[in-house]
């Protein structure tokens, strides 16, 4: 057999279309888990609460210590069982999100312990209320600092789509699995939807370099 | 929905064959995929401008890509030049290429820990590059690279459920055959998901306390050598990707 790139050209506009359902997946995953893991790093540094934080540190260690195939199948089969029946695009983001917050948390916290602790006192002692110190103060240079590893769990995120395919979600994978089922040319197909990957994630990784700069800039 | 245990009974010893072969595929992945790890490691500072740029290329393109599409492209690519090979061949090849370029970043992470004069002072005294690395470098990168090596191991063990999807009978395969059965995924992905967390948890906790140790090591090296702990630690603390 010999490769034969008219099948990679024709099934380009639907691995496209797959490609946009992965990107869209991906950035919702992505920004639902920015948000819980800030709630989550917000709260914990707040309360400071023995039983909230041994909660999150059992959840951290659960979902680093298992397959996020598993997670995803957990969530996906098991939700319907207690009557939350959401489809598998949404059991997908919720999975995602899950996973990759407890990663969030991690990265969070190693910014925040960046932030000097004389920041927290000087504010309490100004009269600033935690919100706002969060909001205006903390936060802003807890994201700048974290940006390399952000950037990098984006992309983690991003190379953790195609499991969804494994549930039905017609992501870029599923696109590609549809196609070469069809014409029995998986090389090329699989070819195609590898190349989209890659070039997506490569400039999302370059990104990470640009985006420091800018914030870099700013910071002085 | 009440807990059947039964199942963790009836299917326990299936589930446990499944987690043997997961950790045969992740072992001999580790036997192939750390060699592997040095060549590239090695191979991108060499002095080759060609070998130094296809080193650089299958880093980037491993590690800029899912690894499930890794392995379906490998799993049809072989058959298409003429190479037929068990799936679960395939398996390993695949996560020891995919784990290689991890192991390659962590030890070139070692290597740049040990201070260049050494490699010079080795070549100085006549010794060739390879015999410098091998004798002079490599044995004082190994104790430092050991924590990371090993985490990246452990995300191996958690990459191959991915095998599961090229019918590769492993733990995972294994649990969605017997919730395939019994109709009961609570109990059959619950169950492997304790596993993979005790085994991950385990050996976890085993290079946190010998991670501890270096580093307690590394600030004693920096107390009577500033700049030489630094390193270490900075080694020590890279972090190996999931």
């Amino acid at each position: 057999m010999k490769f034969d790139f008219s099948y990679t050209i024709d099934a380009m506009p639907r691995l496209l279309e797959g490609a946009a359902m992965t990107v869209q997946v991906t950035l919702i995953g992505f920004l639902l888990s920015l948000t819980l893991a800030t709630v989550i790093t917000v709260s914990k540094t707040t309360l400071q609460s023995r039983l909230l934080d041994g909660v999150v540190a059992v959840y951290v260690s659960f979902i680093r210590g298992t397959p996020i195939l598993v997670q995803i199948f957990l969530v996906y089969y098991v939700l319907p069982l207690v009557g939350i029946d959401i489809g598998p695009i949404a059991a997908g983001i919720t999975a995602i999100t899950l996973n990759s917050a407890a990663y969030v948390i991690e990265i969070l916290r190693g910014g925040l312990a960046a932030i000097p602790k004389g920041q927290f006192e000087a504010a309490r002692s100004l009269g600033v209320p935690t919100l706002p110190l969060w909001r205006k103060v903390i936060l802003p240079q807890v994201f700048i600092i974290a940006i390399p590893p952000l950037v990098n769990e984006f992309t983690q995120v991003l190379k953790s789509t195609p499991l969804l395919a494994t549930i039905t979600v017609v992501e870029l994978m599923r696109v590609s699995q549809q196609i070469f089922s069809r014409n029995y040319h998986p090389v090329e197909v699989l070819t195609g939807a590898f190349v989209l990957y890659f070039l997506i994630c490569f400039v999302v990784s370059r990104a990470s370099i640009r985006l420091e700069r800018h914030f870099a800039l700013r910071r002085v | 929905m009440g807990l059947d245990f039964t199942i963790f009974i009836d299917y326990g010893p299936r589930i446990l064959q499944g987690f043997l072969l997961t950790v045969q595929i992740v072992a001999g992945a580790v036997a192939i995929g750390l060699p592997l790890g040095v060549l590239l490691a090695t191979g991108r500072q060499s002095s080759l401008p060609p070998v130094r740029l296809l080193c650089t290329i299958v880093i980037e393109v491993v590690r800029n890509t899912p690894f499930m599409i890794q392995v379906f492209l490998l799993y049809y690519v072989l058959p298409f030049y003429g190479l037929r090979m068990p799936a679960n061949l395939v398996g390993v090849l695949g996560l020891a290429l995919f784990g290689s370029v991890y192991y390659a970043e962590v030890i070139r992470g070692g290597i740049d820990a040990i201070p260049r004069g050494q490699l010079e002072s080795a070549r100085a005294i006549g010794m060739s590059k390879w015999q410098a690395m091998r004798n002079i470098v490599l044995p004082q990168t190994l104790p430092i690279i050991l924590p990371p090596l090993g985490n990246q191991t452990l995300s191996l063990v958690k990459e191959s459920a991915i095998l599961s999807t090229i019918t590769v009978q492993e733990m995972t395969m294994t649990a969605l055959r017997v919730q395939g059965e019994t109709f009961r995924p609570f109990e059959a992905f619950i169950m492997i998901a304790l596993l993979y967390w005790a085994f991950n948890e385990t050996i976890a906790m085993a290079l946190r306390s010998y991670e501890r140790k270096l580093k307690r090591e590394g600030a004693e090296a920096e107390a009577v050598a500033p700049g030489v702990g630094a390193r270490l630690l900075a080694a020590v603390q890279g972090r190996a990707a999931r």
